[in-house]
């Protein structure tokens, strides 16, 4: 794994990963993963095709396969291909070569819908939210519909999804791709999220899992989109965090009692994280319950302090996942469940 | 017929044009999902479990810009199915239906007509192995292509 440029993070930032990851080495391993781009991944389409199909015909490709996950045989890392002795063939070492750039975008079985392009960690939410046949889902932030379709892959196309976006141009993504999944059990909305919310309150339309995978700083994601760097800043984390909360806080009154909600987003700010999590157990106390739940990665407990601020105990069920465990991108999640 | 805001459900009348067009052409006996209908000709298939009254409800509060996903087109009364009808309707689809070889294959999946006799005339379902590849259109000579440009094979002789 070679070391990439990237553009120098802000000093504000370092300072604040310093203080999430106080051992030095942990610290250390966290800046050399965050250089190197990450692993090709991808989750097969289940309702097109079995792994073990995809596998043959990847592999006829040449490609070489992993498959990180074992209770998750449709989840495969593409390590590279086997080298052909082409001029211009990148090799990673002696008996693997680097994929085109775009290649695994182009393959004719990705245009045929029989795989999905994911980072890893992108297909934690909907793993802890295990959607099921027959069940209602309300995926607020669905673009550009990555976990829709895995959520449609698992709920075989029964029941129905309700998946929102905003925007025009990443509600063209979402539709394109929900297409080429052949998600047939999907209904496409255009409205913003906490409006939408208050509508299905105001009109009694409420569901058995909610997934809001926020709008985030996308801290996590530096590895596959180093321009986060020259993003970031501190108040775009404040005026994300208030969203989030509200967010969260009006797709919860949409749970049927009994329903479940992830909160999830791509970024290690505190602020959007733990402190959303410490915000929506207070508001909804009797209500609500944060629950624990398994995934196939290292997770490390929510936070129950950050400077001043004290989260209550139970927050230390939500997840952070971080890039140097995993070989990832870093993510964050929390599951709750509706009692009231 | 109901009409939501850009989309409207086809019942009756209008569901049978198609199953009926879908039964000639390819030998679809069974077929199920609603069937909605956006634009003149553009047909959705959705497969969830909102009816019609749960559509109505939901279009008051939101914009719905779409229910499912692409099925086909209309034309003059026959159905030119999509990659994912054809994917879709895979088990049901008995007859029409021409086999491509490796070659043909690429060719047909860089977005390129064919130049093949099949004896067929109108719309037939392309495959090659067990992968339905959408339909093309047949005349004497050639199998016209409509593979959308987004899901096109890279033309590298072009790219030269």
């Amino acid at each position: 794994m070679k070391e990439r440029k990237i553009p120098e993070p802000k000093p504000l930032f370092v300072e604040r990963i310093k203080k999430l990851l106080t051992e030095k080495e942990d610290l250390e391993e966290y800046w050399k993963i965050v250089k190197i781009e990450p692993v090709n991944s991808i989750r097969v389409n289940t309702l097109k095709i079995t792994p073990k199909k995809l596998k043959e015909k990847l592999e006829s490709y040449g490609w070489v396969l992993n498959f990180p996950w074992k209770d998750h045989p449709e989840i495969f890392v593409v390590l590279g291909k086997n080298p052909t002795g082409k001029e211009n063939e990148i090799l990673i070492n002696e008996s693997l070569s680097k994929l085109e750039p775009g290649e695994l975008g182009r393959s004719l079985e990705h245009l045929l819908g029989y795989y999905y392009i994911q980072e890893l960690s992108s297909m934690l939410p909907i793993i802890a939210l295990d959607p099921k046949e027959k069940e209602s889902h309300l995926d607020l932030c669905a673009s550009p519909g990555s976990k829709t379709t895995q959520a449609g892959a698992k709920m075989k196309n029964t029941g129905n999804i309700i998946a929102n976006e905003i925007s025009m141009g990443r509600m063209r993504i979402l539709a394109s791709n929900l297409e080429r999944c052949g998600i047939t059990n999907t209904i496409i909305t255009k409205k913003e999220g906490r409006d939408l919310c208050k509508n299905f309150e105001n009109e009694n339309i409420k569901f058995d899992k909610i997934l809001v995978d926020a709008p985030c700083s996308g801290e996590g994601t530096l590895r596959s989109s180093p321009k986060t760097y020259l993003m970031w800043n501190l108040n775009s984390i404040k005026s994300l965090s208030k969203l989030q909360k509200q967010l969260l806080k009006n797709a919860f009154l949409n749970l049927k009692i009994g329903g479940e909600i992830v909160y999830s987003t791509c970024t290690h700010a505190p602020e959007e994280n733990e402190e959303v999590v410490n915000f929506i157990l207070n508001e909804f106390e009797d209500q609500i319950e944060i629950i624990d739940f398994k995934l196939p990665v290292k997770t490390r407990p929510g936070l129950t302090k950050w400077g001043e601020k004290i989260f209550k105990e139970k927050v230390k069920l939500s997840k952070r996942v971080y890039p140097q465990d995993n070989n990832t991108e870093g993510f964050f999640l929390a599951k709750f469940r509706r009692i009231k | 017929m109901t009409t939501i805001e850009n989309i409207k459900i086809l019942k009756g009348k209008e569901r049978k044009e198609i199953l009926d067009s879908i039964k000639t052409q390819f030998g679809i006996e069974k077929f199920n999902g609603t069937l909605l209908q956006r634009g003149k000709e553009r047909i959705f298939l959705y497969e969830g479990n909102f009816d019609e009254e749960d559509l109505k409800k939901l279009e008051k509060i939101t914009f719905i810009e779409r229910a499912g996903i692409y099925l086909g087109k209309l034309e003059d009364h026959k159905m030119r199915l999509s990659i994912e009808g054809s994917q879709i309707l895979k088990n049901e689809i008995k007859k029409n239906i021409v086999e491509l070889d490796d070659q043909e294959k690429e060719i047909w999946m860089m977005g390129h007509e064919i130049l093949k006799k099949t004896g067929l005339n109108g719309f037939i379902i392309m495959k090659y192995k067990e992968d339905l590849l959408g339909t093309g259109k047949a005349s004497e000579e050639k199998i016209t292509n409509f593979i959308p440009k987004s899901r096109r094979l890279r033309d590298r002789s072009i790219e030269k």
